[in-house]
């Protein structure tokens, strides 16, 4: 029973995470048409950040003060973001499709080599932030607090997420430019302002992904290729450009994977590729994609 | 250590020749470190170009970087000395192997036919030797990888090997040591769980382990098999899983980052608690890699090679010097790969100034190669030979229980729980028949243990 | 096109002038030349950015591989054959699912279903042999029906310098195909349904069909260049299934330029010298193809070829 109860929560964790990641691919998408095959790096990028500046400070400031390069960690990902938007990305708005994933496929091979640049190779850890917070007991088995407290992040940031698109001003605007970028324009929304923002916004959701992720696991190089694979298959699955979307594939993926680990280890890969081509066919817009 | 169970371990020890502890090492070398004799007849004094590919890039790089380094430092010192045989100064081509193995070949055949390298060193995945190795029979480049230690390239790839030598042990090594390690200091497990990475290298222990730890210990089971993807770095589900099954021991062959990443975990899981860890790799990249909250008393694998605290201090100067020069030069603890770099250069070293003293002048390939063919050095990790049958470098085997100590950032060995077991007990001998030809096993070593080896006795 | 002929000629001198490895090196070239001619029908003609081709690649190479081991195949017309018929399979049936959709949810689905490839050859090792592969050593390939073989010693520089005359005329007789095939009614059709797919429907072309069509042959030209890799490389593994090979082969085609004719076979080329000497040059060669991927896409969209082209009919 305790078992059960653990691979849920396990497969929450790991829902959250891919939530944060592929809902910012999602957003970015949806408001801009882009798919940003860099996402992953952004990722990464959070993961390293955070796991370096924790080091740095581990020495001067109390364990729950170190809490704070969670959040600092996804805004240098996000003013990142903001600094390649209008630089790289901005040119190729009125260009095909194919240049805007070759763009963004050219930074994720640079982003990569910077990681490494700055970091090298061996592996950074935060683990400090998860023992700070202990364990908690479920039936008999030890399960760290910090986890429990990141699902708990993972859901504040979609309810978040989906007031700030829903019900602010702000996101009104967004919305508006998603459906009709000229009409949007013509009305005197400044568009250039709110891809800028929206892809900030996205950048964001997959550092805080990184961010979450390193005190629990560690920052490798190659994490970022690694996870874009996967949040490309949960945005698939709940459909391009849905924030709705995004939750539900993740919750399907993780539980797909964490079901498919427990009983049919060997499935473990061909699952997740094959339930996306499956949900393709059917729906090749994705559970919750609309017709492009 | 309770003495009584020492002595029966030492007992169940001696089958293999093994020894436990530090005072291992019994038959040191055997004097191949001769004052270089004065190189004779003419040798031009244009350099000696030598082509290094191993991993610069991606979560490799751990594995990667400790061997390019245990390469520049051969590479120096030589050079500080003059070069090979006084005159011809070392220079490298380097090359990032995480260039996939397309990259790797199209690059070597650069290295050989554009740049002229005379020695083609490095090389880690497993993957890429057997793609690499005929190719370099093909180009006719005298080749000594340091690691990829696959069975399967001088099994199957490159089965009549010229060019070729490998300087690590054999991969099938790795999974029989950890195999022993984990029966002579948990000789009561019976339940076995195994978390692989999904590809050759982890099907490889997987397949040894299992074969080995049921010769040695009777009615063992596998309860669970975990085969997460390389790469991965989420393993709390694997962790359930194996809680679920309530093993008395863990079987790991996951590494590098990889492995940071589920220790991190299953310590915060209490999977430390409940059963025997055993690895093939976790003390296989940079020493400094893993944190000082990796638990104790786990079977930490170097890839059955080599760790920089063993041979210890006084016992094994030849280490002692490595190890502090290293350092000094690089200001971290030399891996098993620094170690098999920086013995590959000292090998050519060696077997063209044994060449020279017979044929004079520089010497040809193929008075190198007759040279290196059943030759042995005293490399850091130990007496090192090439066997002249196969190219395959032996040294002893070894593995040790982590333990921290003070004067080290990082878990190193219990210096009581190191097991170092003659190499040529764990491998199939010369002239067993290699797979797909003599028998239907995936390697000679499996074929050989299945067929020699006794079984476990009762309990 | 009054260019052909000349090139052809200087492509035909160079095992005579240049090195083993140099000759070796364009053999290389040529056959990922192939590759971007077929899928270039989908991407400049058909106006479908495949994302995914490492499938048909995969499938002429491992088709190889397979026939080698498993049923003794050692002739090289043979394993053509086996490549064709094994990546136009896989099209065919890969070309029903995707060419029901366009834009980015063609270039999605194209990857995924190439993922599911790479997947089986990742996990099915006792046939793959997984991560090891599967070798194709040149030594056991004939080459016209089993009159030239490879066996002994030198053998490597012999192998090279008949194997570039045999993938050089395989890339002539695709090119001049593929020629034929964006010139006949057929292309012209593809292109029009590229321009405007409503006034083609209105105008009663069966979409559907055509766009199936254009993907089968795109594979098929692929597959045969993966075949035709495969002997160069010694060794086929799963990566030739994966993405960042798809990648490669988009690369290609921007590189050079997709909307004309002579582009991605220019940007194939091309490209495999630029990796190998990114590879040779830096350890830092990822930073270094990104950087050029990035700059050409901002200031040259019309790749090398086009922007010559551009440039050339400036000044006339």
């Amino acid at each position: 029973m305790e078992i059960v109860a653990l691979q849920v929560l396990n497969s929450l964790f790991y829902a959250a995470v891919l939530f944060l990641i592929a809902a910012g691919l999602s957003l970015i998408f949806g408001v801009m048409g882009i798919v940003n095959m860099a996402h992953g790096s952004f990722y990464a990028l959070g993961a390293y950040v955070t796991a370096w500046s924790v080091g740095a400070a581990a020495a001067t400031l109390p364990p729950a003060a170190l809490f704070i390069f969670l959040l600092l960690g996804a805004i240098a990902v996000a003013l990142v973001g903001l600094m390649i938007e209008p630089t790289l990305i901005r040119p190729f708005y009125r260009r095909q499709e194919e240049y805007q994933l070759l763009v963004t496929f050219g930074l994720l091979l640079v982003l990569e080599d910077v990681i490494r640049l700055l970091w090298g190779g061996t592996p950074l850890t935060a683990s400090g932030l998860v023992d700070s917070l202990g364990l908690v007991r479920i039936g008999g088995l030890p399960y760290p607090v910090y986890n429990l407290l990141m699902i708990g992040v993972g859901a504040v940031a979609a309810l978040a997420l989906w007031a700030f698109v829903y019900r602010t001003k702000f996101g009104v605007l967004l919305r508006a430019t998603a459906q009709d970028r000229r009409m949007a324009a013509a009305l005197g929304i400044d568009v250039g302002r709110i891809y800028a923002l929206a892809f900030g916004l996205g950048c964001f959701m997959a550092g805080l992904g990184g961010a979450i992720v390193v005190p629990s696991q560690a920052a490798v190089l190659g994490m970022g290729v690694e996870v874009l694979v996967i949040a490309f298959v949960v945005v698939v699955i709940g459909g391009l450009g849905s924030l709705e979307g995004a939750l539900v594939g993740a919750l399907i993926v993780s539980a797909l994977r964490t079901i498919t680990i427990q009983f049919w280890e060997e499935f473990e890969l061909a699952a997740l590729y094959l339930i996306a081509a499956i949900v393709l066919l059917i729906r090749p817009t994705g559970l919750f994609g609309r017709r492009a | 250590m309770d003495k009584e169970l020492l002595q029966e371990r030492r007992g169940f020890l001696k089958q293999f020749g093994a020894t436990l502890g530090a005072a291992g090492l019994g038959a040191a070398g055997v004097g191949t470190a001769h004052a270089a004799a004065k190189p004779k007849g003419n040798i031009p004094d244009r350099p000696v170009k030598v082509g290094h590919t191993t991993f610069l890039t991606g979560p490799a790089e751990l594995l990667g970087g400790p061997g390019q380094r245990g390469h520049v430092l051969a590479q120096e010192e030589i050079n500080a000395q003059g070069g090979l045989l006084g005159k011809r100064k070392i220079e490298t081509i380097f090359a990032d192997e995480a260039a996939g193995t397309d990259g790797n070949v199209k690059e070597l055949r650069r290295m050989k036919l554009s740049e002229n390298i005379e020695l083609f060193t490095g090389v880690i995945s497993s993957g890429n030797t057997p793609a690499l190795g005929p190719v370099a029979e093909e180009l006719r480049v005298l080749t000594l990888f340091n690691d990829g230690c696959t069975d399967f390239l001088f099994d199957k790839a490159v089965p009549n090997p010229k060019y070729t030598f490998r300087v690590t042990n054999i991969q099938s090594a790795d999974g029989v040591t950890a195999a022993i390690g984990a029966a002579t200091h948990w000789p009561k497990v019976r339940r076995i769980a195994s978390l692989q990475p999904d590809y050759s290298y982890g099907r490889n222990v997987f397949e040894h382990f299992v074969l080995a730890l049921g010769k040695l210990l009777p009615g063992i089971e596998v309860v669970s098999e975990s085969w997460p993807k390389l790469g991965t770095t989420d393993f709390t589900s694997h962790i359930t899983k194996i809680l679920s099954t309530k093993p008395d021991l863990l079987i790991a062959g996951v590494w590098g980052g990889d492995y940071v990443a589920f220790y991190k975990q299953a310590l915060r899981y209490g999977l430390f608690d409940k059963m025997k860890v055993a690895t093939t790799l976790a003390f296989g990249g940079y020493p400094h890699a893993i944190g000082k909250d990796h638990p104790e008393g786990v079977l930490a694998g170097v890839h059955a090679n080599y760790h920089f605290l063993y041979p210890s201090g006084d016992r094994w100067p030849v280490n002692k010097s490595f190890v502090e020069r290293y350092h000094k030069r690089w200001k971290e603890y030399p891996s098993f790969e620094s170690d098999g770099a920086y013995t590959a250069l000292y090998l050519y070293k060696q077997a063209v100034e044994k060449a020279n003293q017979l044929v004079g002048g520089w010497p040809d390939d193929e008075a190198i190669i007759a040279m290196l063919e059943g030759t042995g050095i005293d490399a850091p990790a130990g007496y090192l030979y090439l066997r002249a049958d196969n190219h395959q470098g032996y040294k002893d085997a070894v593995t040790g229980l982590s333990k921290n100590l003070p004067g080290y950032d990082f878990p190193v060995w219990d210096s009581a729980s190191i097991v170092s077991i003659p190499i040529r007990s764990i491998t199939a001998p010369p002239n067993w028949p290699k797979p797909g030809q003599g028998h239907n096993e995936s390697t000679a070593a499996a074929d050989w243990i299945k067929k020699t080896w006794p079984a476990a006795g009762k309990a | 096109m009054k260019l052909a002929v000349p090139i052809l000629i200087v492509l035909a001198l160079v095992p005579v002038v240049a090195s083993t490895y140099q000759t070796q090196l364009l053999t290389y070239g040529l056959t990922l030349a192939i590759a971007a001619l077929g899928f270039n029908l989908l991407l400049g003609y058909t106006g479908l950015l495949s994302f995914g081709h490492s499938a048909y690649f995969g499938a002429g190479a491992y088709a190889v591989a397979l026939m080698m081991r498993y049923l003794g195949v050692s002739s090289m017309e043979l394993f053509l054959l086996g490549g064709i018929v094994c990546s136009a399979a896989l099209a065919a049936l890969f070309g029903v699912v995707c060419v029901r959709h366009t834009r980015i949810f063609f270039a999605i689905l194209t990857l995924a279903l190439s993922q599911v490839l790479w997947t089986l050859a990742y996990k099915f090792f006792w046939i793959t042999g997984g991560t090891d592969g599967l070798r194709v050593p040149f030594s056991k390939l004939t080459l016209l029906g089993g009159l030239i073989g490879f066996p002994g010693a030198d053998a490597f520089a012999r192998f090279i310098s008949f194997y570039y005359y045999y993938v050089l005329v395989v890339f002539c007789v695709c090119t001049a195909l593929m020629w034929l095939i964006v010139h006949s009614p057929f292309g012209k059709t593809l292109q029009a349904i590229r321009d405007n797919e409503t006034r083609a429907r209105f105008l009663g072309v069966r979409i559907w069909r055509y766009r199936w069509l254009a993907f089968l042959v795109s594979g098929i030209f692929t597959g045969l260049a993966g075949t035709l890799w495969v002997p160069l490389n010694g060794l086929t593994t799963p990566d030739v299934l994966y993405w960042p090979q798809s990648g490669k082969i988009v690369f290609f085609a921007v590189l050079g330029g997709f909307r004309n004719f002579s582009g991605p076979i220019v940007g194939a080329v091309l490209f495999n010298y630029l990796e190998v000497y990114a590879i040779a040059l830096t350890e830092y060669w990822q930073i270094t193809l990104g950087a050029i991927l990035i700059i050409l896409v901002t200031f040259l969209p019309a790749g090398i070829v086009g922007t010559a082209q551009r440039l050339s009919a400036k000044f006339k």
